[in-house]
């Protein structure tokens, strides 16, 4: 049985945009960094795991109103770190359109 | 200045920078997508003039009929420049290790939505546009290029994607230039026409709704997946479905298999058909990921500059690189350009933002207010 629920896990491993958008739905606020951080474990060998196509997408979700952005500031190399967040609606949405 | 304002006005200054570029970067995407479009037809145009294609459209020693020149030589054209498209994006995806989240995506709900998006888009408009363009004639393209204006519609019915007044008027002005390329489109009115506009129409739907749809898709999918899935499927349904749909209605169903396999292996044609194919993968993907970063009007508008871009590729690649004749582009063909361009700036940027130098600012994704 062990084996047969770690072939479940391995089937329902999401593609990486939707972990990106899913994500949103579990945390209040967080940067493009941290999805990195954060997906690291499941999704490292990813070569789109990075921090400028993760960026690129999360300004594309705040474009199609799945996400809103929710400040910004300097990190310590003087790059600017933008933080964002699922607003009800586009969490709902990212829930209806992408299951667990 | 304090330290702490000239920080803050550093991370102002930088955050502003970010999202000009990200702007910019979606501009880019979309006019390209408009400029690809032009070289991919340009290719697909010469091929579907060499090998048994010039037999075919030329001396016709086959014996095909009007109805199978018409349509079914279109269809045929269509499938294998998609099925190619299809082959060439699953070569990219597998190059960029993502064949493993196409196969994930199909599983799920968005990847069946980018299946219906490609459905709309690929098969339905396009055989719409075909049938409509036979029966209306020119008037064909200035009919099928409401989808602009519808593709800005429904994202702003079906995504609350921001629709001015002002991006109203560009997407107008794009329709006019649109108009104006079609050239004669008024003097081919036939007692067909009325019906031809309206077939036409569908294609305008179809394609307005796939920008829409699989744009917004595009902000939950990959965009190379997403073209893979849009290729795909349209390869496949064409090829399974229309091309044998239209030998059905031309009364011979063996046609299909025999004009597939004929064109498959005319290899003088079949060297466009690979470009016309990995420049439709690159257009299509373009489409879609300038849609999304940009929204659905906008996108539409960029990606609607192939009405020019297309006689203007197929002037270099067939009139001035082959020296065939009657590709030269009109007088009104270049005011048409500009006019297009006037349109795509009205849609993306607030004229009055020039006046007041906060252009980034007002950048569309901001300019609801007009």
């Amino acid at each position: 049985m062990p084996v047969r629920k770690a072939e479940k896990g391995v089937q329902m491993m999401k593609p990486l945009n939707y972990a990106i958008l899913k994500y949103f739905t579990k945390v209040d606020k967080a940067s493009a960094q941290d999805v990195v951080k954060a997906l690291q474990p499941e999704y490292g060998s990813f070569r789109a795991l990075n921090e400028k196509a993760v960026l690129e997408a999360l300004l594309t979700g705040v474009e199609n109103g799945l996400l809103e952005e929710a400040g910004h500031t300097l990190d310590d190399h003087d790059n600017v770190v933008i933080y964002f967040h699922a607003p009800k609606s586009g969490a709902d949405t990212i829930n209806a359109y992408i299951k667990d | 200045m304090s330290g702490v304002e000239e920080r803050a006005t550093l991370t102002e200054r930088k955050y502003n920078a970010l999202k000009s570029n990200f702007f910019k970067k979606g501009v880019l995407i979309g006019g390209l997508s408009g400029l690809l479009y032009g070289v991919y037809s340009a290719f697909l145009t010469l091929g579907m003039a060499r090998g048994i294609w010039s037999d075919w459209y030329g001396a016709n020693t086959a014996g095909l009929s009007a109805f199978v020149i018409a349509y079914l030589l279109s269809a045929l054209g269509t499938s294998i420049n998609d099925t190619i498209s299809g082959v060439w994006s699953l070569i990219q995806a597998g190059l960029k290790g993502k064949l493993k989240d196409f196969a994930r995506t199909m599983r799920t709900k968005p990847g069946w939505i980018m299946v219906l998006a490609a459905l709309f888009g690929g098969p339905i408009a396009n055989t719409a546009y075909v049938i409509g363009l036979q029966m209306a004639g020119s008037l064909a393209a200035p009919v099928s290029a409401l989808c602009v204006a519808i593709g800005a519609i429904l994202g702003r019915v079906l995504y609350k994607q921001k629709l001015s007044l002002r991006m109203i008027c560009g997407i107008a002005l794009c329709f006019v230039a649109t108009v104006m390329i079609g050239g004669n489109a008024l003097a081919d009115v036939n007692p067909q026409a009325a019906l031809g506009c309206a077939i036409s129409f569908i294609a305008a739907l179809g394609w307005g709704i796939e920008g829409c749809v699989a744009g917004y898709g595009t902000s939950m999918i990959d965009f190379e997946i997403g073209i893979t899935i849009r290729q795909c499927t349209s390869g496949i349904v064409n090829t399974l479905i229309v091309v044998p749909m239209f030998a059905i209605f031309a009364g011979n169903i063996g046609l299909a298999p025999s004009l597939l396999g004929q064109a498959w292996t005319s290899a003088p044609a079949m060297i466009f058909f690979v470009i016309s194919g990995f420049c439709a993968m690159l257009t299509y993907s373009f489409w879609y990921k300038g849609n999304a970063m940009c929204g659905a009007a906008l996108g539409m508008a960029l990606n609607g500059t192939y009405s020019f871009f297309t006689p203007l590729c197929c002037w270099i690649l067939l009139g001035l690189i082959c020296q065939e004749p009657g590709w030269a582009l009109t007088p009104l063909e270049w005011i048409a350009a500009i006019v297009m361009f006037v349109g795509i700036l009205l849609i993306a940027v607030n004229p009055l933002s020039f006046f007041k130098g906060k252009i980034h600012e007002e950048k569309s994704y901001a300019g609801a207010e007009g």
